[in-house]
This record gives structure tokens, C-alpha cells and sequence, in this order.
């Protein structure tokens, strides 16, 4: 994808988009490790949280089971306006290459 | 959050009770619990390998401290993110500002001498004190119910004159005023009104030389 600061979506919130979108929900830590070092785990769950201020992901907590211990982690999963948003870069970011080829 | 997390022995209890005197709610509930249940989770999965384990509290350590570098910056989670506010929670001001107090003194102590220091150090600890003091004992600042009223200057330049003769005695009457009120300005008023009158021959000439341009929005009349 050509990121040259054009495309409207932040480089780590479109990167979280498109591991959603390809692989379906994900804990935030499953989101650090599928990003190759590409987010942080200091600093996921504050771009999440963004991104779920701005209506792109929503989360749901994890059921705890029977006798569980610790906090429940979240999972997340895009949301229609998050998958929009995602196909809209894709589509500007196509439509730019093409015309930086041409 | 489950009642099971007031065991001591669950990993992460301490950094949340940290964290509950650092960040609000907003936060909490989305940035921070999340990351203390990854450490959580991978300590429970570490097994009894202390190796694993070790790295895994190093992980979930570094990553709740970064976190509290960063969140409270995130100003979608301030309750007032509306209003563009950012979350800054109380005690990380309250941190902020006696870094700014202690830094103050340690670069004016030595440059400036100590009784400057300590008069810096007095006037940040009663700015603190009165700001405390006025957090807790909020004053209701009186401001007027009814729009505010024209200010009393002088001022004519909306004032509509007509050129007829009551014009003139306005006019007149205006100058007088300002040549009693400002005798040392007499000289400029003598200044404008020859200024004005050959100003009004002129636009007595234009006038008569296009004879209708702009007279429905004109108010000076020609008779």
C-alpha cells in the first residue's frame, strides 16, 4: 500500500484494519504478534481504544470461564465503517499508484 | 474485571492498583486492564517455566509503564474529549508540576542564588496552594445577565447626518465641543474644516458632473 501520508487512516490504525480484516477478530496481543514489530504492546490497546472512539473497531470482553483468574482480555473486531474506511484507502491508494505511474 | 483479582498472588494486581490512582475510568477500562490481561495470560500460559516467566512479567511490565507514558495523552479517553480535552489525570499533573518546581529550582538555584530559589520555590507552593484551594471551594464569577452596554466613548463615525441645516449645527456643535475640550488640538480642527470644505467642493463638482451615479443609496442630497 503507497503510505504517503495522502491516505486519510493513520499507518498503525489501517495496519490494525487489514489484520482484522484478513484474519478475522483478534486479542491485541495477537495484534502485536501478527504485525511483525509494527505495533507495540504499550501502545495497542491506546491506538484500539482510538480507534474505537472513532467507531472503526469494537471490542467485546472475553467470557470468563468458571474458577478463572486474572482480568478477561478483549477482542476486537472491525467494524462496517472500519471495513469501509479500509476498502476507501485501499481504493485511493490504488487509484494513486496508477496515477503516479501514468 | 473479575472479584478473583484481589488476590495478592494474581499477577498485575499492584500495577492496577497503580493504575486506578493514575488514570480514569476511560482509560482504565480500555487501555489498561486489556494490557494487565495480556500479562495475565501469558504468565498463566509460561506454565511453571520460570525462564518464560520471567520474560513474560519483563514484557507485561515494560508494556504497562510505556502505556503510562503514553495514555495519558489520548484524548479520546478523557471524559471531556468533546470539548477537545485531554486526559490528564490528576496525579500525573500533579507529578508534572513538581518536575516543573524541582527543575526550576535546580536551574535558577545556582544561577540566580538561593533566597531567589526559595522565593520561586514559596510562589509555586502558594499557586498550588490557592489553586488547591479554589478546586475544593469553586467562587461563582458575577457575570452580567443583560447583554453588555455601549461603551461610553465618543464616537461618531455611525452617527447619520443629514446635509441640511441641522446637520451643520451638529457639526458644528461637535466641533465646538472637541475645540473647548481639546484646546491644544484647535489648529487640526481648523486644518480639517478647510480639508473638509475643499473635500465637498469636490464631491460638489463630481456630483454635478455625473449626475445620476449612486443617488438612490446616497444620502447626501444636491439641491
Amino acid at each position: 500500500m503507497v503510505d504517503n501520508g495522502l491516505v486519510p487512516l493513520p499507518r498503525k490504525e489501517r495496519l490494525i484494519l487489514e489484520l482484522l480484516a484478513s484474519d478475522g477478530p483478534m486479542y491485541g496481543l495477537q495484534l502485536v504478534e501478527q504485525s511483525d514489530g509494527s505495533l507495540k504492546r504499550g501502545t495497542v490497546y491506546v491506538t484500539l481504544g482510538r480507534m474505537e472512539a472513532k467507531g472503526l473497531v469494537e471490542s467485546q470482553q472475553e467470557p470468563v470461564p468458571p474458577g478463572g483468574i486474572g482480568l478477561p482480555r478483549r477482542i476486537y473486531r472491525p467494524t462496517a465503517l472500519g471495513e469501509r474506511m479500509l476498502r476507501a484507502c485501499a481504493a485511493f491508494a490504488r487509484e494513486l499508484a496508477w496515477e503516479i505511474k501514468t | 474485571m473479575t472479584g478473583s483479582t484481589s488476590s495478592p498472588r494474581v499477577p498485575g494486581t499492584t500495577l492496577l492498583k497503580i493504575a486506578r490512582r493514575l488514570f480514569n475510568e476511560n482509560l482504565l477500562s480500555a487501555v489498561v486492564q486489556p494490557t494487565i490481561a495480556d500479562l495475565q495470560r501469558e504468565i498463566a500460559d509460561a506454565g511453571p517455566n520460570g525462564v518464560k516467566r520471567l520474560r513474560a512479567q519483563w514484557r507485561g511490565y515494560c508494556a504497562f509503564w510505556t502505556l503510562t507514558l503514553v495514555a495519558p495523552f489520548a484524548s479520546w479517553a478523557s471524559p471531556s474529549a468533546d470539548a477537545g480535552g485531554v486526559a490528564f489525570p490528576d496525579a500525573i499533573a500533579r507529578l508534572a508540576v513538581g518536575s516543573i518546581v524541582v527543575a526550576m529550582l535546580a536551574i535558577v538555584g545556582p544561577v540566580l542564588g538561593a533566597w531567589v530559589a526559595v522565593v520561586t520555590a514559596a510562589g509555586a507552593l502558594f499557586a498550588i496552594l490557592i489553586h488547591a484551594w479554589y478546586d475544593r471551594h469553586p467562587s461563582d464569577i458575577p457575570t452580567p445577565a443583560e447583554p453588555q452596554r455601549r461603551s461610553p466613548q465618543i464616537n461618531f463615525s455611525s452617527t447619520e447626518v443629514a446635509g441640511n441645516i441641522g446637520g451643520l449645527i451638529f457639526v458644528v456643535g461637535s466641533v465646538f465641543i472637541v475645540a473647548v475640550g481639546l484646546p491644544s488640538v484647535i489648529w487640526f480642527l481648523f486644518a480639517a474644516t478647510v480639508a473638509g470644505c475643499f473635500l465637498a467642493w469636490a464631491l460638489v463638482a463630481w456630483h454635478r458632473s455625473h449626475p445620476k451615479y449612486g443617488l438612490p443609496e446616497n444620502r447626501i442630497v444636491l439641491r
